[in-house]
């Protein structure tokens, strides 16, 4: 497939936050997180992402075919998605990597590993027997800096309800029993879920 | 001692688009959420302040239980998104003392012959209106019928079930069709209504939808939208709504006051309308108006702006004000954006089970075109109306004016394709 062939869909999560969903993988690898231009030096995309003018992005997460793109700017995401898309695109058509491979043992591994762990327990222990009983699934894919990234399956995947999952359900579990997690970033691609436990139904 | 922040019930049915726009206008504005919905989450046990299940289908019996949750947990404000929530939300209300509309208000602008009642009494210009019962013999109904007329169910959403006819055999047609809707089973368990067909007079010219926020009894308009895809029948699948409406000053005007009286006949005293209205040489007629913001994901054409003190431009969302509005807090702006905006609900392609879309990126790399979103997910199965009120997804175009973002969305419209294969 060419890069003008390429699709990008956007959707935002809220003023802040946007999901860009691309129509090819980007990084096979994990998902990747940037907090910052420094940590985003040597991968085109974030780096891309974070040198948009005026948008003051804080953050980028990539994960197969998914870019989170976090940003304080309280300009709409339509202004700022565009360039998004271009930076997407231009580091997709450049011959390296768009991200490179996630470095060993950052400062922060020894407590992001530990609250992995913490995460993962609970999610084993109440989060997932919770879902299951409306055939859904949540996925611990990553920990970094502090920050929980998930993603949703099975009924959860599409669901009408699954931003309530996520913020009353799983986020009020996790200040609660892992309060030295900072926040959570849902990394789903709701836009393919194929029995979604509440579909949308009204106008 | 920092005072907590303020509460918010939020009346989310299971099965709305209006979500996530919701849930994250509250996390923004910094205010503690309670979600109610009408089915228990799975997280309830979890997190009982922060989730609740309410009896959306009794109100009286909704607001008993909020009221149950109120004795725990301070509650400030009460937030609906839909018709039948609205209900729920007035009742709420009154039982804990919060802004919100009477019960009896919006109970009336929920059912479509009450309101019509109400509004006719008050000499709101409405169509001419007989009810019928879904018993009644429609050969016999026919015959006596003024023609073009419009059969209605009482209360389902999204125009559907609404069909036009234009002689005494297409009456006879749209009946059958409509009572047959009514019947499915799902909808003759919603109540008494479900065996009423509302039948009106077809009044023509092109209608506009208002957006507007009540203060007090007092109506603010937050737009009008033009609609330009005639919806002259027999089915009124809604397409494009654009802002600022291209309707000359004056009629805006008599559009608004029309809109204004509605909400003064049916009592209404706070928060989000919604309202149908069509303008033609005789002036602004009312066909429905509802106490309930814009519907679907079609609030994403709206943004409101507003400067802080040191002249950065802030937008915000309807669903922040009408979540500031409803726990009393100040309300930077209600002014609408300069640009024009507009909407595209994109039309059924016709009966079939969803496989896939096609040209979602061209169409997104139409000038003007912000957004597209397929909402439809693959295995759905699409039904047409009038059997059918799930759009497959929405457009969004901001440009410098609404004839820019008209020819935008159709645009992008005809870069999709749909493919789809017979249902079972």
């Amino acid at each position: 497939m060419s890069i003008a062939d390429l699709r990008i869909t956007a959707e935002p999560i809220d003023n802040g936050r946007c999901k860009f969903l691309v129509s090819e993988p980007i990084h096979a690898g994990g998902v990747r997180r940037f907090a910052s231009p420094d940590e985003a030096r040597g991968s085109p995309l974030p780096e891309a992402i974070f040198a948009i003018p005026g948008a003051d992005v804080s953050e980028v997460i990539v994960s197969g075919n998914l870019v989170t793109v976090v940003k304080r700017n309280p300009a709409p995401w339509p202004v700022v998605g565009k360039a998004v898309g271009q930076a997407i695109r231009a580091a997709l058509a450049g011959g390296q990597p768009a991200v490179t491979a996630k470095p060993v043992a950052p400062e922060s591994a020894t407590t992001d590993d530990a609250l992995y762990e913490r995460v993962a327990d609970l999610f084993d222990s109440q989060v997932n027997p919770m879902v299951a009983r409306h055939g859904g699934r949540v996925e611990l894919i990553d920990v970094q800096d502090a920050v929980v990234m998930v993603r949703m399956a099975g009924g959860c995947q599409g669901c009408g309800m699954a931003d309530v999952t996520l913020r009353q359900g799983i986020e009020a579990m996790l200040q609660q029993h892992v309060p030295d997690v900072k926040g959570i970033v849902d990394i789903t691609d709701h836009t393919a879920g194929s029995n979604p436990y509440f579909a949308a139904a009204k106008k | 001692m920092p005072r907590a922040a303020p509460r918010l019930l939020l009346l989310l049915p299971t099965v709305t688009y209006r979500t996530v726009a919701f849930v994250e206008a509250a996390r923004r504005l910094g205010v503690e959420v309670t979600v109610a919905s009408e089915r228990p989450s799975t997280f309830e046990q979890a997190n009982p302040t922060g989730l609740v299940t309410l009896d959306f289908a009794d109100p009286a019996r909704a607001a008993g239980q909020a009221r149950a949750f109120a004795h725990t947990h301070l509650v400030h404000g009460v937030v609906a998104v839909d018709d039948d929530t609205a209900v729920v939300a007035a009742a709420v209300a009154e039982e804990l003392g919060l802004r919100g509309n009477p019960v009896a208000a919006a109970a009336a602008a929920r059912d479509k012959h009450q309101q019509r009642q109400l509004l006719a009494a008050a000499g709101v210009a409405v169509p001419r209106f007989e009810l019928l019962t879904s018993a009644a013999d429609p050969e016999r109904v026919a015959r006596g019928a003024s023609y073009p007329c419009v059969l209605k169910p009482l209360r389902l959403s999204a125009s559907r079930g609404v069909v036009r006819a234009d002689t005494p055999d297409g009456f006879m047609a749209a009946f059958r069709r409509l009572k047959a809707i009514l019947e499915q089973p799902e909808v003759a368990r919603c109540g008494d209504w479900a065996r009423r067909i509302l039948v009106e007079e077809f009044v023509p010219g092109p209608e506009v939808a208002v957006e507007g926020l009540v203060t007090q009894g007092a109506l603010t308009v937050l737009a009008i939208f033009d609609k330009p895809d005639p919806l002259e029948g027999p089915f009124f699948e809604e397409t494009i709504y654009v802002t600022p409406s291209r309707l000359a000053p004056t009629a805006q005007q008599q559009v608004a006051a029309c809109a204004q009286a509605a909400v003064s006949a049916l009592g209404l005293q706070e928060g989000p309308i919604h309202a149908e209205v069509r303008y033609n040489d005789r002036g602004a007629w009312l066909i429905e108006l509802a106490a309930r913001p814009i519907g679907g994901r079609c609030s994403g054409a709206l943004r409101f702006e507003s400067r802080d003190g040191g002249g950065e431009v802030r937008d915000a969302s309807l669903e922040e004000i009408i979540i500031r509005h409803a726990l009393g807090m100040p309300i930077p702006t209600l002014e609408r954006e300069a640009q024009a905006s507009g909407v595209m609900m994109i039309p059924v392609p016709g009966a079939g089970v969803l496989r896939g879309v096609r040209g979602v990126g061209e169409a997104e790399q139409v000038p003007l075109v912000e957004e597209v979103v397929i909402t439809a997910h693959p295995g759905q199965t699409l039904v047409p109306w009038p059997e059918g009120s799930r759009y497959p997804g929405f457009i969004f175009a901001r440009g410098e004016t609404s004839e820019a973002v008209q020819g935008a969305l159709r645009a992008a419209h005809a870069r999709l394709e749909f493919l789809t294969e017979p249902a079972d």
